[in-house]
């Protein structure tokens, strides 16, 4: 037994199909994220409709909640879009962590994962690739959010285009660590419906009762008090101050330890729960 | 090498507390097909999937292609296709990259991959629907495109869950045609199926399964002698010859029985004994025959003897 986990492609490429055995790490992650980029490619109907979402709260809350800037809460000098657009960077990328999941789950139905755990390949691949795959559609999907709150709305926050980039980077770490955490959800309930509502439950509270939108002392008190707890405040804020070259403080190294704290919680459970027999 | 491909001894597989496999044991050689027959829950699809090592059995060892399914999965899988009951195809991708998708992950060069997803392709009938998505394949064509699924790294042994479940007759003729070509080549096949004349055709070993155990286990020859139901039926030219043939078939050891119609008289005969004894003993008697048929029994008769007290599929 001398298989090795990192067994160079060339050696396992032939041209007989006898031969054709098992393929290394790498090409399973390739040609597993590849699959699922495909899928998006042959369908880019749902590229849109993924974006129909944070596109309604953008135009939205971008002309509902204008005149907040007015307000004294408000930090001066910053429009409501400059406030917005970072806010809206890390809810998009979290409501595509969600979509992560219930790719798993419809792999699970449609038996692509059956059929996958009958070949030799790790099945942590199988995660790691989904989750891969996502991170290049979220990628994707806040590019083109950020582009049009540019060109359409006006955004041009202070923290010029460097600051934009790192609270791009920053949103989709987060999407990125969530995006374990729904795959977890998702290997042990495997059910798309109830992934859907558990998200949406666990989403549109965290979303309002936070700092997305408003300024926390806009908020009632005891909203205020379930804001301040909100992990995505935190997230918020971090890319926020980026984006507008505010003091960041531990904003960011905080986004940063809790994302990798639920990237590893998310990964084990996630695998854990993958390998339990469909 | 050793020259048996599945081996599984005192399987036993119980969920929560219901058994859904009792102490089954199975043995196919190399390049034999093995037919897996049972209703609905006779724990058909769980041995596939023990053997598939999908699951790992509650008691008791098994090993397919000389490896054990539960410590050497890894190995396991690197050897055999498995085509289960439903039909797994990525719905967004077409044909061609679903069959090449598998030839990628199990280690094939991109154009070795392509050549291979064309062949069978061209194999299985989809070449015309290559390029499509696969969410445009009818159920058969799904079917299909499944089964070349499991077929591309050539594996040592392939699980077929009822593969034929929801095809049509044609489809269905395709299809035994593509397994008795595989098994041609060496390939082990263990094929699980509801229909008799699947099993009887295919299967050069029949393991009947009831309630999770083995009922009986044999070729189907084998299986169709036990239950023994080979009967002469004869319809004389005078119905009223009838007493005089009973007599003469008695005489020649035989325990004829009166048919339905007049003049009808159905006697068993053994597996030994032969057309000729009748034929001899009512010549003898001067008594002219109508119409002679020899019936062998089915293997629904044998499945009915066995299965009896299951209950039927829905």
């Amino acid at each position: 037994m001398t298989t090795t986990l990192m067994s160079p492609e060339t050696e396992r490429t032939t041209t007989e199909p006898r031969d054709w055995r098992g393929s290394g790490t790498a090409t399973q992650l390739l040609v597993l994220t590849g699959r699922s980029l495909r899928a998006l490619i042959n369908e880019p109907r749902l590229v849109v409709l993924s974006l129909l979402q944070p596109l309604i709260m953008l135009v939205l809350f971008s002309q509902v909640f204008s005149s907040i800037a007015q307000t004294d809460s408000f930090p001066p000098g910053v429009s409501y879009i400059n406030y917005l657009m970072p806010a809206i960077l890390v809810t998009t990328g979290i409501g595509a962590a969600m979509q992560s999941g219930i790719g798993l789950v419809t792999d699970m139905k449609n038996g692509m994962l059956g059929r996958f755990r009958s070949l030799p390949i790790k099945s942590w691949s199988v995660l790691l690739a989904r989750s891969l795959a996502d991170l290049v559609r979220t990628s994707v999907q806040l590019t083109i959010l950020l582009v049009t709150a540019v060109v359409l709305f006006g955004f041009s926050p202070s923290g010029g285009i460097g600051g934009v980039l790192t609270a791009l980077a920053l949103a989709l770490m987060v999407s990125w660590a969530l995006s374990w955490v729904f795959l977890a959800i998702g290997s042990w309930l495997r059910n798309a419906e109830s992934m859907q509502q558990v998200g949406f439950l666990a989403m549109f509270p965290l979303m309002f009762a936070s700092s997305a939108y408003v300024p926390l002392d806009g908020l009632p008190v005891w909203l205020r008090a379930v804001a301040t707890v909100n992990p995505l405040t935190y997230a918020v804020d971090a890319s926020r101050n980026l984006a507008l070259a505010m003091p960041v403080g531990t904003g960011v190294l905080s986004a940063v330890a809790a994302s990798a704290a639920l990237l590893a919680v998310g990964a084990f459970a996630a695998v854990r729960g993958f390998r339990k027999p469909l | 090498m050793t020259n048996t491909m599945i081996e599984a001894s005192n399987l036993t597989k119980t969920f929560d507390d219901v058994h859904a496999l009792r102490d089954v044991s199975l043995s196919v050689g190399k390049g034999q097909v093995a037919g897996l027959l049972g209703h609905n829950g006779a724990g058909k699809t769980t041995l596939v999937n023990i053997l598939s090592t999908m699951l790992p059995p509650t008691s008791g060892t098994a090993t397919v292609a000389g490896f054990d399914v539960v410590s050497q999965g890894h190995e396991v899988r690197r050897r055999i296709g498995l085509t289960g009951q439903f039909a797994s195809v990525d719905e967004q991708l077409s044909g061609t990259d679903n069959l090449v998708l598998i030839a990628r992950l199990l280690g094939a060069s991109k154009p070795a991959a392509k050549r291979r997803a064309g062949e069978l392709l061209d194999v299985f009938d989809l070449a015309e629907a290559a390029g499509r998505s696969a969410k445009t394949y009818s159920g058969g064509m799904r079917r299909r495109l499944d089964l070349a699924a499991s077929l591309v790294g050539q594996p040592d042994v392939i699980f077929l869950d009822e593969p034929t479940t929801g095809l049509d007759p044609v489809s269905r003729l395709g299809l035994w045609e593509v397994i008795e070509q595989l098994v041609g080549e060496g390939t082990t096949v263990l094929l699980t199926t509801q229909y008799l004349d699947e099993a009887d055709r295919l299967a050069d070993s029949i393991t009947v399964l009831a309630e999770g155990e083995v009922v009986a286990s044999g070729t189907a020859a084998e299986l169709k002698a036990d239950v023994g139901q080979r009967a002469v039926h004869l319809t004389l030219t005078q119905p009223t010859h009838r007493p005089e043939a009973t007599r003469a078939l008695r005489a020649a050891g035989l325990q004829p029985a009166h048919g339905g119609a007049a003049g009808a008289i159905t006697t068993p005969v053994g597996v030994s004994t032969d057309l000729a004894v009748v034929v001899r003993a009512l010549d003898e008697a001067a008594i002219e025959v109508a119409e002679i048929a020899l019936t062998e029994p089915t293997l629904d008769d044998v499945y009915l003897a066995l299965a009896k007290g299951t209950p039927t599929a829905a």
